[in-house]
């Protein structure tokens, strides 16, 4: 993609994120042809749209979008695709005896489709399974972000019957695109807070002065600036070298930083920030979910020391 | 030559060439024993082409990308053959050199520093002037023969060694703050310079007090016009928080890659190490995307600021590890691979400090990147 088609896809993106969320977002999506710039330049497709919807707090069915396109399942409206329970990344689907059991996420879309794609584990192979979305037990999730309008997903059906169309998928690939989907998310709606406590530091008056005027307050919000374009660049690497180490550590970094941002903001927002009359609740819910979803900060960067630890070995570095 | 080329040739060149390139010492070496193999391998990389990769022709270079620059301060320091700091003292250098001084001048002068034949230190803070550079009051005085040049400068690294200084100079009014300010680049062997080295925490002389008194620098030498001063600064402040970062970040990486090799078994926590290579490897990748700006031909500004406190947070993340890990080489140790980690433990503490403290950055960032305004 070009830089001016790049332009025109972000100002199309701009408009729906900020008009549309939910349903409607994936309309104007479908409409303005997001999946075809999905499958052309998936680093534009997603960066953009990730990095808006996080900025404008609106939600959409397009990270099963990016799943079904780094796993290769064809980019038909018509199949959901079913994400690990929150705080895991293992697939969501595992054989029990000769059931396979579900455990998941899913969007609010899924209920409107006739069949679901199943990433499950059989011993050392991970294969997709379609499921009718009827098989599966739906259930609105209230939780701690209602704006998400997420489904949990669960099941217990005979295996054998949806075994002849079970495909070898790299689950490995559809980890990669997702986490850096949710990083820019993640990285959208921190810019966003941070902008809300700037714009509050500047005009809110105590002492005389603008509270920006303070250094407790300004170095704040100065070490929140660092944090979110130190994650930014992190999926500048995460991009150039494709790796899922990189991925990993970007979705980790973004989810850190995010919470740290959640955190300082709210500081300097102080009683209005705690209240439902201001925006800021809607990202620091946000933020904390988007963190759980394919691996939190914490337990990646943990799983990242120990696979370090055992092998003695520094990942390898994105080249200059 | 293109970064790819550059850099298979090089690391080709830097493998058949290990034996003229290698370090004489063990564990740190003396400042001396680093300042001359700094000064070798500059010598071996420029005779051989390497160093003029990057810089323009107009001063000895062979032009093209300055990612080459980039690259080579990398491959030497991932192979442990020149201290970074060190170093990387021509990159903050020189190419405000080539932005302000007289083409004749930096043509003259910049081949030496890129050779190693010359040590060029950097006068700008004094005892009264810290973190608050436009107060300074070194005076510059215009007279028929030139300037003259009375007081004094401190923490200028290096300037036992070096030949000229980067020196900046009060020339306006006492209260002309950054307006009356002109940068000069003066010998330092000329009468009435004075260097009294400072030991630091870390065991080194790395910087000093520097005394003028009348010492007489050539209109010649002026950086800029007079009132350029600031400008001059500010052209070179961005420069000390970029390539010279890269060139850190290899440091950062080798002695964290070595520290796994070494480390006990038990020592490390699986959070906490992930949470440090996390760390590097996000100020690696602000690095990098920094080096790519430079290389476009964007200016540096005050978004280097950021590079420069990510470079801090890592550097004592990576060190405070260290301490951890190898508490008994670093409390106790006295071989020169424990007075290295313990050395470079100490110098760690420095990274929130030198170049712009780390409550100078947030100023910064507070100021010209979030909008926030004057802070009084």
């Amino acid at each position: 993609m070009d830089d001016e088609d790049r332009r025109l896809l972000e100002r199309t993106l701009a408009r729906a994120a900020a008009q549309h969320t939910g349903g409607a977002l994936d309309a104007a999506l479908a409409e303005l042809g997001w999946l075809d710039a999905l499958s052309i330049d998936p680093r534009a497709a997603i960066s953009l749209l990730f990095q808006l919807q996080g900025a404008t707090n609106t939600t959409s069915s397009a990270l099963g979008r990016v799943l079904a396109h780094a796993l290769g399942v064809g980019s038909g409206p018509e199949i959901g695709i079913v994400l690990p329970p929150v705080g895991r990344w293992d697939p969501p689907g595992t054989v029990d005896a000769d059931d396979l059991v579900v455990h998941g996420l899913g969007p609010a879309s899924l209920s409107g489709v006739g069949s679901a794609l199943i990433v499950t584990s059989i011993g050392k192979r991970t294969v997709g399974i379609t499921v009718p979305t009827a098989s599966l037990v739906l259930r609105a999730v209230n939780g701690m972000d209602q704006g998400l309008a997420l489904l949990e997903v669960t099941a217990r059906t005979t295996v054998a019957e949806h075994m002849s169309e079970a495909l070898d998928c790299d689950w490995a690939s559809a980890l990669v695109l997702g986490r850096l989907a949710l990083a820019h998310e993640l990285v959208g709606a921190s810019r966003t807070m941070l902008d809300l406590a700037c714009e509050h530091a500047r005009g809110r008056i105590q002492f005389g002065r603008p509270i920006g005027s303070f250094q407790a307050i300004r170095h704040r919000l100065a070490e929140t600036l660092v944090g979110i374009d130190m994650a930014d660049a992190m999926l500048d690497s995460a991009w150039h070298d494709h790796s899922p180490e990189t991925a990993a550590m970007a979705k980790s970094v973004a989810g850190r930083q995010a919470r740290t941002t959640a955190r300082n903001c709210q500081q300097v927002l102080a009683g209005i920030g705690f209240t439902t009359e201001h925006p800021l609740h809607h990202y620091i819910r946000r933020t904390l979910v988007l963190d759980a979803l394919l691996g939190s900060a914490t337990s990646l960067t943990r799983a990242l020391g120990a696979e370090v630890i055992s092998t003695s070995q520094l990942p390898v570095l994105p080249p200059l | 030559m293109d970064l790819d080329a550059f850099r298979a040739s090089l690391d080709d060149w830097l493998d058949s060439n290990q034996e003229p390139l290698a370090v004489a010492y063990e564990g740190s070496g003396t400042l001396d024993q680093q300042m001359a193999q700094v000064a070798k391998v500059k010598r071996l990389t420029y005779d051989a082409g390497w160093m003029r990769f990057g810089w323009p022709e107009r001063v000895g270079g062979f032009a093209g990308s300055t990612l080459m620059r980039a690259y080579l301060g990398e491959a030497l320091t991932a192979r442990d053959l020149v201290e970074p700091g060190l170093y990387s003292m021509t990159e903050v250098l020189a190419p405000t050199m080539i932005d302000y001084a007289a083409p004749e001048l930096a043509a003259a002068m910049v081949p030496a520093l890129l050779r190693g034949d010359e040590t060029w230190c950097q006068g700008f803070s004094e005892p009264g002037t810290g973190s608050n550079l436009a107060s300074l009051s070194c005076r510059a005085l215009r007279t028929g023969r030139g300037w003259q040049v009375t007081g004094q400068k401190v923490w200028t690294s290096l300037a036992q060694y070096a030949q000229r200084c980067v020196l900046l100079t009060r020339t306006g009014t006492a209260e002309s703050a950054h307006r009356g300010i002109t940068a000069l680049f003066a010998d330092m062997d000329s009468p009435g310079i004075t260097v009294r080295p400072i030991r630091t925490m870390h065991g080194s002389d790395e910087f000093s007090e520097v005394f003028f008194d009348d010492v007489a620098v050539p209109f010649d030498r002026t950086l800029g016009q007079e009132g350029d001063g600031w400008a001059v600064a500010m052209d070179l402040l961005p420069y000390e928080r970029s390539t010279s970062l890269w060139h850190r970040a290899a440091f950062l990486h080798r002695r964290l890659q070595e520290l796994l090799g070494i480390a006990p078994s038990g020592s490390l926590d699986p959070a906490r190490l992930g949470e440090v290579i996390q760390l590097l490897y996000a100020f690696r990748a602000r690095s990098r995307r920094t080096q790519h700006r430079m290389a476009g031909g964007e200016s540096l500004g005050p978004e280097t600021s950021i590079d420069k406190i990510l470079l801090a947070t890592s550097e004592q993340a990576i060190f405070d590890l260290v301490a951890d890990v190898l508490t008994a080489e670093v409390s106790v140790g006295d071989d020169p691979d424990s007075d290295r980690w313990r050395t470079e433990y100490l110098y760690s503490r420095a990274a929130t400090i030198y170049g712009g403290s780390a409550e100078i950055q947030r100023n910064i960032i507070a100021r010209r990147l979030l909008d926030l305004g004057d802070d009084r």
